[in-house]
C-alpha cells in the first residue's frame, strides 16, 4: 500500500513537472551566451506575462518547412512595461523575429535581445534612454 | 552702539541656529538608475566597454507617418553583460584575499558551464547589501522624521534605516538578514548610514563573496534637484583587501508611469509555485 502511494505520488510529480517543462525554468544570465544573438522566425505559441521573466514560446520556422518550439525567456513585466510591452502585446498566430542569446546547454531556449513584430514595430528589452 | 552690536550677533547666532535646525531634504519618491542597463539600449544588463553601443531600438520615432523610411536597426551584438566571470575580474572590483578569491574563482568556474546555482536573485531570495542599492528596476523611498525606507522592484526588496538613534543591540547582531540592520543620522543635506548584521549568503558586487564580518558605509545626498547620489564603502577585514568605494546614482521620476513601480512577484516563476 505504502509502495502505490509512494508510485502515485511520484507519478503525480513527473506529470506536474512534464507539463511545466522548460517554461518554468528559472535562469540567471549565465546560463546563456550572452555574446552571441541569433535571429529566429516564427508563430507566437503562448507569451506568459509572468515574473521574474516572461516567456515567449515561439514555433519556429526549420528552414526545411517543418516547425520546432521555441522558449524565448524575457525581462520582467515592469521592465518591459516601460520598454513598451503589454501583456497583451503578443497574441498566439502573431508572426514575429525573434533575436535572442542561445541556452549554453544547447536546449531550444533563449534570452530575448529584442522582438520585431510584423507590422515592423520593435520591442526592445530596455526601456529609452538605459 | 554696544546694544545694536549686541543685537546684531543675536541676530546672526538666530540664523546660524535656524540653519543647524534646518530640516532634512525629502528624499521621497521613485527613482531610477541612471544608466542601469549601461547606456547601451537594448541590452538586458548594458555591454561592455569597448564595443561602440548601437543608438537604442527604441530611437526609432513611434509615431513616424507610414510612409517614413524605417531606420534599419543595428543588429544586438549581446543580451547582458558577460557576468559569468570568464574575462576574470575587473580593476575596480573590490580586490580579495586569497580565501575569498578562491571562493570567486570557485563560483566563476561554476557559472561559466552555465549554472545558475550561485545566483541568489535567481532563486528569488533578496539581493542583500550592497547589492541592493543598484536598483536596476527602481526604487522607491519612503521618508519619516524616524525612518527612510528603501523598497526595490527588483525581488521586491526592502530596507529600513533608522534615524531615531537607535542601536543595534546584541540580539540583533546575533541575527544576521540580507538587507542588515541600517542606522542614519543627518550630516547638513547627506544621510550617514551604517549597516551590519548582514548576511554572508550574498555577493557585493558582480559576485563578489564576502563574509560575516562586512559593514556598509553610505553617504546619500541630492547632487542636484532630483539627481540622489549614494557613495558606498564596503569594509570586510576578512574577505576584502582594502575597503571597496563605488558611487550610484539615480533619477527622481515625477511622471506617470514613470513615478510608479510594479510588483515582481518573483516565486510566480518558481517550480512548483504556480
Amino acid at each position: 500500500m505504502k509502495m502505490r502511494i509512494i508510485v502515485l505520488a511520484a507519478t503525480v510529480v513527473a506529470a506536474l513537472q512534464l507539463g511545466e517543462a522548460p517554461l518554468s525554468a528559472h535562469h540567471s544570465n549565465v546560463a546563456f551566451a550572452v555574446e552571441t544573438v541569433l535571429t529566429a522566425t516564427g508563430t507566437v505559441k503562448e507569451w506568459q506575462w509572468s515574473n521574474p521573466h516572461t516567456w515567449l514560446i515561439v514555433d519556429v520556422d526549420d528552414g526545411k518547412g517543418g516547425k520546432v518550439e521555441w522558449a524565448m525567456e524575457g525581462r520582467a513585466p515592469g521592465v518591459l512595461l516601460r520598454a513598451g510591452w503589454s501583456r497583451s502585446v503578443l497574441k498566439p498566430g502573431d508572426k514575429v523575429t525573434v533575436h535572442y542569446s542561445p541556452s549554453k546547454d544547447g536546449s531550444k531556449v533563449g534570452m530575448i535581445a529584442r522582438v520585431t513584430m510584423a507590422d515592423g514595430k520593435v520591442l526592445p528589452n530596455a526601456p529609452p534612454g538605459d | 552702539m554696544k546694544r545694536t552690536l549686541i543685537s546684531l550677533v543675536a541676530a546672526v547666532m538666530a540664523v546660524a541656529v535656524a540653519d543647524a535646525q534646518q530640516a532634512p531634504p525629502d528624499f521621497s519618491g521613485v527613482y531610477r538608475p541612471i544608466n542601469a542597463f549601461g547606456g547601451g539600449g537594448g541590452g538586458r544588463g548594458g555591454r561592455a566597454g569597448g564595443a561602440p553601443a548601437p543608438a537604442p531600438p527604441s530611437a526609432a520615432p513611434p509615431s513616424a507617418p507610414p510612409s517614413a523610411p524605417r531606420q534599419p536597426l543595428p543588429p544586438p551584438t549581446r543580451t547582458a553583460p558577460l557576468s559569468d566571470g570568464s574575462q576574470g575580474r575587473a580593476p575596480t572590483a573590490p580586490q580579495l584575499t586569497p580565501e575569498y578569491l578562491a571562493k570567486w574563482q570557485a563560483m566563476s568556474k561554476s557559472r561559466i558551464s552555465g549554472s545558475s546555482d550561485s545566483d541568489n536573485t535567481a532563486k528569488c531570495l533578496p539581493p542583500g547589501m550592497p547589492a541592493m542599492m543598484n536598483m536596476a528596476y527602481g526604487m522607491e523611498v519612503m521618508q519619516t522624521k524616524d525612518k527612510i525606507t528603501f523598497f526595490s522592484e527588483l525581488n521586491d526588496a526592502l530596507r529600513r534605516v533608522y534615524l531615531d538613534g537607535r542601536k543595534p543591540t546584541p540580539a540583533i547582531l546575533d541575527d544576521p538578514t540580507y538587507a542588515g540592520y541600517s542606522t542614519g543620522h543627518w550630516e547638513g543635506d547627506t544621510l550617514v548610514v551604517e549597516t551590519v548584521a548582514l548576511r554572508d549568503n550574498t555577493y557585493i558586487e558582480g559576485f563578489t563573496p564576502h563574509s560575516d564580518q562586512m559593514t556598509v558605509r553610505e553617504r546619500i545626498r541630492f547632487v542636484e534637484p532630483g539627481i540622489l547620489e549614494d557613495r558606498i564603502t564596503v569594509t570586510d577585514p576578512k574577505a576584502l583587501v582594502k575597503p571597496w568605494e563605488t558611487v550610484k546614482t539615480y533619477r527622481r521620476m515625477t511622471k506617470p508611469p514613470d513615478d510608479q513601480l510594479r510588483e515582481f512577484a518573483c516565486a510566480e516563476g518558481i517550480e512548483h509555485a504556480r
